[in-house]
């Protein structure tokens, strides 16, 4: 004191100085070793229920569910997603993707390890930070995490077979670089790891959720997926590919005779979920189709279906997808986008009520040989199955109150003798107008702004094509003679119809699809000679359930049920879900069904003369031909992620 | 100032020339694998496609390590092979394709190594006669598919019989083939056809004058390295009046 004073009163500058001394002195007091405040911390985001939302959130919405914003060209989460996988599984045709199909071409590998790795942090974290939050609000987020973990390592299971697993954080740098280059596990080793994770789930989550969130009878679903998926692989796949370092450790296929355990996991997962979800039958009425139909098209808009077992949500404008813009008939068009997934014939053949030959082939014919003609397109269809309706447009059903006019031209033929077969080649690879058999006979539009209009006899204009087409020229029609119906927001205002416009829900899991693994998983079983129950019976009935609802023919008992009965239901039920994709793998049966395979379209035509409409049957008009290459059965790791980690290939690539 | 903007001139003249002369560690690879593989049945090369559905050569090299990431290449339509830029070493090599599998060897490369493979074939595809052109256009030919080894292992049922059609192209095959002519037989149909004498016919209207490149192809139910791959017999050319 004595000192400053004395500086102070001698020397008038240097209580600046003394000042400035103090200053600089004080923040060197203060704690510098703080952690980065641009970086979100652990204390941050665990000690706050929001914070843990928002942690959570992010791992759902990364999770790789197939929805309105997955293809196989572009990946998961990515609202451009006009080539879905319809146009690859013989369910549809799309003009955007041609003939040679393709195997998925982006990679989720490096995603998925991201998202493992966010999981294992929280499964790691969480637990010290318990006391900020109720025992049950701890279980159930530990619930969701392993959850997720499981959906990753089936999503990387169902793609590559075995792959490298990680249930811990990796700590780069401190750990050593050759202890985090692991091999892949056996294919094996992950189904069980994917099932303990499930387990894990099924504990730890209530019985009810958030919408979007998944509880333990969505964890259950899943499981009765997986387990299918592995049942599936054991028992139809061929591939025996072990791990380059080490013999034993078969990174694809699973034992034969796991088979049965495996459909039995299946069995009793979806066993759980009975009379806790069921079947949406809200205006569902017994002997009258159009109350079965209405409803089944009200399922995918319900909002609070009891069916709905998982789902994602959207909401404008934050998160969109544009499922009503690629895929809305031509003649609602409002923004260039329309008509990408073309129902083909050979789906519609899957439903019944309608005529078919013994082959089960569409029957456009009379017994002479003629076309049978029809008052209206719809006629032909008059006892369809409504399940079919509600999934497809028909040519000349009804949407958001107006016809989907779908006719491909008119014949101006002679009618009076009936009218004979338009192309004489059996397998026809021309269009009408360039088949010398019959180009004189039909008027057709180029395109549909370019619509040829025709004077009837008695002096009315018509078009030659309808306004969603199909047109000779332009592929913006109903290329295949169909428009899809699920999905389409029958409220969405025509002008709202636009890309990134539309947020209905994705169904992930509904109660349908536990039915269909249940009944596919107890005719296995019956098939692999389990008689402790009586999985015949059990699978029948499951399958009756299904068909009820929707409408359809009934099996009246449980030894008319085959195991391609059982498929077809599924192909039929979660067709356009993209489920179509993955079960043609697992069964092992896409290069089978894909080899050189041209898919069918049935176009009506209008014959003038006669005033009636008759249909012809032909294959494919742009001549796409698709096969499934036997090498996608297990698909390629990526070569980065190879030399990165020196793991294994498949076989093929 | 001139003797400035000269002096400089030949600085960086030097800076970049001597850019120029640093060198890559290693020499270019420069030695070659090349061969063929031979039908055991016929003596012939082995008839196949190009590209990796028809012959794969699957190259280990063991210098540096005992689990080396597999180098792949291809054989060409008629079974031979040939790259020209290997790096010498020790490999271990594996050729796969239609035929009864065969074990990795060994071998040193050092210059050119050429190799003579002898394989069983899964199935033989012999012409029988020579194609007949058909008045409606269509081009009529006889074959006679065999099998091409006794080893219980593979002796599957033939999954498909291809009448392969494509104009203007030597290569021919599932790789290359043109659909609106090609003729494509499946399932039970294509077992049937096994040590029979076959009459395939190609389909629609083929084009007047020109000439088109046609071959038979067969597969059983298969997989070599993810493929499910054919068994052919050599092309013929056709040139239509």
């Amino acid at each position: 004191m004595k000192l400053s004073k004395y500086i102070i009163s001698k020397h008038p500058v240097s209580k600046w100085v003394l000042l400035l001394t103090f200053a600089l002195s004080v923040p060197s007091c203060m704690d510098l070793d703080i952690p980065p405040i641009n970086v979100v911390q652990d204390s941050d985001v665990f000690t706050s229920e929001n914070g843990i939302k928002g942690y959570l959130s992010g791992m759902y919405s990364q999770m790789h569910i197939e929805d309105f914003r997955y293809t196989h060209s572009r990946g998961f989460n990515n609202s451009w997603a006009f080539q879905s996988t319809f146009g690859m599984t013989g369910e549809a045709l799309n003009r955007d993707i041609d003939g040679a199909a393709k195997e998925e071409e982006s990679d989720i590998w490096k995603n998925a390890y991201k998202l493992i790795r966010e999981t294992n942090y929280f499964i790691e974290t969480l637990p010290s930070y318990a006391a900020n939050f109720s025992t049950d609000q701890v279980k159930t987020w530990m619930g969701e995490a392993h959850f997720t973990r499981a959906m990753t390592y089936h999503a990387l299971a169902k793609r590559y077979g075995g792959v490298p697993i990680v249930e811990s954080v990796l700590k780069y740098p401190d750990m050593p670089i050759e202890e985090m280059k692991i091999p892949r596990s056996s294919e094996q080793a992950v189904y069980e790891l994917i099932e303990k994770d499930f387990d894990e789930a099924w504990k730890l989550l209530p019985e009810t959720s958030q919408k979007g969130r998944a509880n333990k009878y969505a964890a259950a679903a899943f499981k009765s997926r997986a387990m299918l998926f592995a049942g599936s692989i054991a028992k139809y796949n061929e591939v025996d590919k072990k791990n380059n370092t080490d013999s034993n450790v078969r990174v694809c296929g699973l034992p034969r005779e796991l088979a049965k355990e495996y459909f039995k996991k299946s069995y009793d997962a979806a066993l759980l979920i009975e009379g806790k979800y069921s079947l949406y039958k809200d205006g569902w009425k017994a002997n009258d189709k159009a109350a079965q139909y209405q409803n089944y098209v009200d399922m995918f808009f319900a909002e609070n279906s009891s069916e709905n077992i998982f789902v994602r949500q959207y909401s404008y404008p934050e998160s969109v997808h544009g499922f009503d813009a690629y895929n809305i008939p031509r003649q609602y068009q409002t923004n260039g986008w329309t008509a990408s997934t073309n129902p083909t014939l050979n789906f519609v053949e899957l439903f019944d009520g309608f005529p078919k030959n013994e082959q089960g082939l569409t029957d456009v014919l009379n017994a002479d040989g003629k076309y049978a003609l029809y008052n209206s397109t719809m006629e032909f269809f008059k006892d369809a199955e409504p399940r079919l309706r509600a999934i497809i447009i028909l040519p000349g059903d009804i949407l958001k109150g107006e016809e989907v006019e779908i006719w491909r031209g008119l014949y101006i033929g002679n009618t009076s003798d009936g009218i004979s077969l338009l192309q004489t080649d059996k397998d026809p690879s021309q269009k009408y107008e360039n088949d010398s058999n019959c180009k004189d006979l039909i008027k057709s539009s180029q395109n549909a702004g370019n619509q040829t209009v025709y004077e009837l006899p008695n002096g009315n204009k018509m078009n030659a094509a309808g306004k969603s087409g199909p047109f000779f020229d332009d592929q913006t029609g109903a290329m295949a003679g169909f428009a899809i119906r699920k999905w389409i927001n029958p409220k969405m205002p025509a002008a709202d119809v636009k890309e990134r416009y539309s947020t209905q829900t994705w169904i992930e899991m509904r109660y349908a699809e536990v039915l269909l693994n249940r009944a596919e998983a107890a005719f296995e079983l019956h098939e692999e000679g389990i008689a402790d129950i009586d999985f015949l019976q059990d699978a029948y009935l499951s399958i009756n359930h299904i068909r009820e609802r929707a409408g359809a023919n009934m099996l009246s008992n449980k030894n008319e049920l085959k195991k391609e009965m059982v498929r077809k239901e599924r192909r039929k039920e979660l067709s356009f879900e993209n489920k179509a994709w993955w079960d043609m793998r697992r069964w092992r049966t896409a290069h089978l069904e894909q080899n050189s395979t041209r898919y069918r379209a049935l176009f009506p035509f209008y014959a003038v003369e006669a005033n009636k409409w008759f249909f012809d049957a032909r294959p494919d008009e742009t001549n796409k031909r698709f096969t499934f290459d036997e090498r996608w059965y297990y698909k390629g790791i990526p070569n980065d992620e190879i030399t990165k980690n020196e793991l294994t290939q498949n076989p093929g690539y | 100032m001139k003797k400035i903007i000269g002096h400089m001139s030949i600085a960086l003249l030097l800076f970049a020339s001597n850019a120029c002369t640093e060198s890559d560690n290693y020499d270019a690879p420069s030695d070659t694998i090349t061969g063929m593989v031979m039908d055991k049945n016929t003596g012939n090369s082995l008839q196949t496609e190009i590209g990796d559905n028809g012959i794969r050569l699957k190259l280990m090299e063991y210098s540096w390590s005992q689990t080396p990431t597999p180098y792949y290449f291809a054989g060409m339509q008629n079974g031979t092979f040939n790259n020209t830029r290997i790096f010498r070493g020790n490999y271990g090599i594996e050729i796969m394709g239609a035929f009864v599998p065969q074990p990795e060897i060994r071998y040193d490369v050092k210059g050119t190594l050429e190799l003579k493979i002898e394989v069983e074939p899964f199935l033989n595809i012999e012409w029988i006669g020579e194609p007949i052109i058909n008045k409606d256009s269509t081009i009529s030919i006889q074959a006679y598919i065999e099998r091409g080894t006794k080893n219980a292992d593979y002796q599957q049922n033939i999954s498909d019989v291809r009448l392969f059609v494509v104009a203007g192209a030597q290569h021919i095959g599932e790789n290359n083939k043109d659909d609106r002519y090609s003729l494509y037989i499946d399932g039970g149909d294509a077992n049937a056809m096994l040590e029979q004498t076959i009459t395939l016919s190609t389909r629609g209207k083929l084009l007047p004058g020109r000439s088109y490149h046609i071959r038979v192809g067969a597969r059983m139910d298969k997989e070599i390295d993810g493929r499910r791959r054919y068994n052919y017999n050599a092309p013929k050319i056709v040139t239509m009046p």
